[in-house]
């Protein structure tokens, strides 16, 4: 038997794969969190302000260490479960309250006009703008 | 790149297929369907009567909008989720005319034109016709609290949720 080929070692990009396999199955559980036919418009707005908000701290991040962000998908993540942190409290049974807008507009956000639509337009917004910040750096193919 | 482009794309799809997969009697503006906090937009406002001593005044009251083909399975799960209970009164305000029985409700009201869903502000479904939800009365009298919710025979924990929220 011989060693590990070193050919054969996962690449940057299909490190970042794997991470997105991670990803998609701890959104999936997040979404399966909620109770009720309507949790796709609940899912959607937290998701696409917790992943708005992380992506500009990731392209102020980026730019500052001038390199892609380490684990890029995990702070999408992390941002939604903040966002959705309210919902949690809900599923014990606490109602929501105004001051859950702490949590990254928690409450006022489903007011927005145009609704996920207008989120959906901030997603992409702020995607747009991490991707500009890291593509001035070289091997960026962890972005 | 391609990852961020992949999944951006692909979110957008999702939430087409989201919006297009909405149901008849969904809130046409899904942000006042299932709020979660009392007192959202107007409320609160004074509610008016739906029978004899309902709301009641010394408790909160319940007032569920059901249609009638849906009504005994609503009933069914009151028993099982310990609501209605006495310290909650509790109405239910149905499409047809007729006589119906509901186990446990303090009171079964006929409203074929709407016309007292329209004076509690239930909003209208999506596909038309008399709304499916609740709304939530303090014991002053007040509407805290109203949804479209078609799917409240399986969420009567959160009408308790609701509840326990009053001041």
């Amino acid at each position: 038997m011989t060693a590990a080929n070193p050919a054969v070692q996962p690449t940057p990009a299909l490190r970042v794969c794997l991470w997105c396999v991670v990803a998609v199955l701890a959104e999936v559980g997040l979404y399966a969190s909620y109770r009720g036919h309507d949790a796709r418009f609940h899912w959607f707005t937290h998701f696409f302000v917790g992943a708005a908000a992380a992506l500009v701290v990731m392209a102020a991040v980026a730019a500052r260490i001038r390199r892609p962000v380490p684990l890029p998908l995990v702070w999408p993540f992390l941002a939604h479960v903040m966002a959705m942190f309210p919902d949690f409290l809900f599923a014990g049974g606490v109602a929501h309250e105004p001051w859950m807008d702490l949590f990254l507009g928690h409450i006022s956000t489903h007011f927005m006009p145009g609704r996920n639509l207008t989120w959906f337009v901030v997603f992409l917004l702020a995607l747009a703008a991490y991707l500009a910040v890291v593509a001035r750096f070289p091997a960026a193919d962890d972005r | 790149m391609v990852i961020w482009l992949a999944a951006a794309i692909g979110l957008g799809l999702l939430l087409s297929v989201a919006r297009a997969a909405r149901e008849p009697l969904d809130d046409p503006d899904p942000a006042w369907q299932r709020p979660g906090f009392v007192d959202a937009g107007d409320l609160p406002v004074p509610a008016p009567a739906v029978a004899p001593g309902l709301p009641a005044p010394s408790r909160p009251t319940v007032v569920f909008f059901e249609r009638t083909g849906r009504l005994p399975r609503l009933c069914r799960v009151f028993a099982a989720s310990g609501l209605p209970d006495k310290a909650t009164a509790t109405a239910v305000v149905v499409d047809g005319a007729g006589t119906h029985s509901c186990e446990g409700a303090d009171a079964v009201v006929n409203d074929a034109d709407g016309a007292l869903a329209a004076a509690y502000g239930m909003r209208r479904p999506r596909g038309g016709g008399t709304p499916v939800g609740y709304a939530v009365v303090d014991s002053a009298g007040a509407i805290r609290y109203r949804t479209l919710d078609p799917a409240v025979a399986d969420e009567l924990s959160e009408v308790r949720t609701i509840l326990d929220a009053l001041p």
